[in-house]
């Protein structure tokens, strides 16, 4: 019995281990043109300052978004955003990828405060609530925009580059 | 001509006798001559301009004739098995758009492959390979089943001697590759070369994108079905289909959880990734040749169309990663399924027949370059 028991045990602890092991944490790789590239963590997002955006979601109603604009997450990366937003880095992109492979492209300049008052943000929060984990916990939140297929969900990935 | 009039008719003869000679003599070596039947130079991707540029070909192996040339002979060549007995077209049968009809592959140690082996076509413009996209590119994608021990189950060492002892690859390799020779990395890049060229693009449905070929009644009325969303408010029907398999190609490249289990044997890309959301979701397949490459799904499990559809339909699996556009979409007010009627089924699958490129799968450039030896013997 008590062999039994021992068994089970270590089965149970290999196989805690084993999901310990499988389960990981959901982060965004801030990557590309970039002098100081790294990798966003939830727990992270508070070091920014939060932004909210309205937007109105598949249910036809108003939600309210919290996160961080992508211009500030750039920023941080070093991308050249603000007063080095000009010249040849006028030509450079955001791709912005999903887990699902979904990818959609923002310009430097769409996202930057100096060129437009739209708000593009990394959201963690719908209604003050955690995203919904097929939704998140990243998604990008463009304000105003018509469609909602920028509104990119489970964002895994923000690499900068230069169109060719 | 007038000058001639006066030339006797013995010394013309003469004149010409000589020409003649030699003409039947340069004949004659050409005859017996074996020309070198290695075509050489850049090799010319032709595809529609509606399946668009962003192709995937690394600057470190450009596409050559040479380099098809020498792919297609290692795409069907056993040696580089174990056993002798397999190679890439074992699995990737031309004839069934390069699957090979079974839910999963018996490799050199008789065990079946965990996932079923995929439709190659149109891989020119594929970023990630596999069923959980752990490759990037088709180089790095021919190494994984070559050294399985339970697919081909050999060293690339191995191979690469296999093949210096074998004509006539040494010399297509100094061919294709100059002095680098044969080496595991020049195997995948010829390879991966001969299947940038596997491009589908005469489908019934091609040839309707052209203007060539007007669709059956039941087949626009699949092709319908199969873009739309189902909106029935709007009284609009549909069958979701082009959400991930849309555009030209039939082929975007996403990975989704469509609800086959709600507690996966097989988790999917969150094998590689560790996250929960990730569980049960697979790479979004061509639809090309659909109907050719039977059994469906990652492990096979719908032996024929129909039974796909009454999955989408009837039949989807709820659970936490299960992606979001299959969640409550309907035909139906409040319903809980997609809910397509018989005829709406039967009208989707007539389209999805017409995605049957019969040139592509009959094409003599994409067959086993070993058995046209062969038979030429």
């Amino acid at each position: 019995m008590k062999k039994h028991l021992m068994i089970l045990f270590v089965a149970l602890l290999s196989s805690a281990v084993a999901f310990a092991q499988a389960v990981k944490e959901a982060t965004v790789k801030i990557s590309g043109e970039v002098s100081a590239p790294f990798e966003l963590k939830l727990a992270d997002i508070n070091q920014f300052p939060q932004t909210q955006v309205s937007r109105k979601d598949r249910d036809g109603k108003d939600h309210i978004y919290t996160g961080v604009l992508l211009s500030a997450i750039l920023q941080k990366a070093g991308a050249t955003m603000g007063k080095d937003l000009k010249g040849e880095n006028l030509a450079k992109f955001a791709s912005v990828e999903a887990s699902d492979g979904y990818q959609v492209i923002f310009a430097l300049a769409e996202l930057d405060k100096e060129f437009t008052d739209r708000q593009i943000i990394l959201a963690t929060t719908i209604d003050g609530q955690p995203l919904a984990p097929t939704d998140g916990p990243f998604r990008v939140i463009v304000q105003d925009e018509k469609k909602p297929a920028r509104c990119i969900k489970q964002v895994t990935g923000i690499k900068v580059a230069f169109a060719k | 001509m007038a000058a001639n009039k006066n030339i006797p008719v013995t010394s013309s003869i003469r004149r010409w006798l000589l020409p003649c000679f030699a003409l039947v003599f340069i004949a004659t070596i050409a005859w017996t001559y074996q020309p070198d039947p290695i075509p050489m130079g850049p090799y010319q991707l032709v595809y529609p301009a509606n399946f668009g540029n962003r192709i995937n070909v690394p600057d470190d192996n450009p596409t050559t004739q040479q380099g098809v040339y020498l792919g297609r002979m290692l795409f069907y060549e056993p040696l580089l098995s174990a056993n002798g007995k397999i190679s890439c077209g074992t699995c990737h049968q031309q004839a069934l758009a390069f699957t090979d009809g079974k839910a999963f592959s018996e490799g050199v140690d008789h065990t079946l492959t965990p996932r079923s082996s995929m439709s190659l076509a149109n891989l020119l413009w594929a970023r990630k390979f596999f069923w959980d996209g752990r490759s990037e590119s088709l180089e790095k994608q021919a190494a994984v089943p070559m050294t399985n021990p339970h697919e081909m189950g050999q060293l690339m060492q191995t191979s690469a001697h296999k093949l210096m002892k074998t004509a006539p690859y040494p010399e297509l390799f100094r061919k294709v590759f100059g002095d680098e020779g044969i080496d595991g990395p020049n195997i995948m890049k010829a390879i991966a070369q001969f299947e940038r060229t596997l491009i589908s693009a005469n489908s019934k449905y091609d040839q309707y994108l052209r203007k060539q070929y007007q669709p059956t009644r039941l087949e626009l009325q699949g092709l319908a079905l199969f873009e739309n969303a189902p909106q029935p408010a709007k009284s609009i029907r549909g069958a979701n289909c082009a959400r991930c398999h849309g555009g030209a190609k039939t082929y975007m490249e996403l990975f989704h959880n469509n609800g086959l289990d709600s507690i996966p044997k097989d988790i999917g890309i969150a094998e590689l990734t560790g996250l929960p959301g990730d569980r049960g979701r697979f790479k979004v397949p061509t639809l090309r040749n659909i109907a050719l490459t039977a059994p469906y799904m990652h492990d096979g499990r719908f032996k024929t169309l129909d039974e796909v559809l009454d999955h989408y339909s009837d039949h989807v699996k709820r659970s936490e990663s299960l992606s979001p556009f299959l969640r409550g979409e309907s035909n139906e007010v409040n319903g809980k399924s997609l809910a397509l009627k018989p005829e709406e089924k039967k009208a989707v699958i007539a389209f999805l027949n017409m995605l049957t490129d019969s040139t592509f799968v009959t094409d003599p450039r994409f067959s086993d370059p070993h058995q046209n030896i062969a038979k030429n013997k």
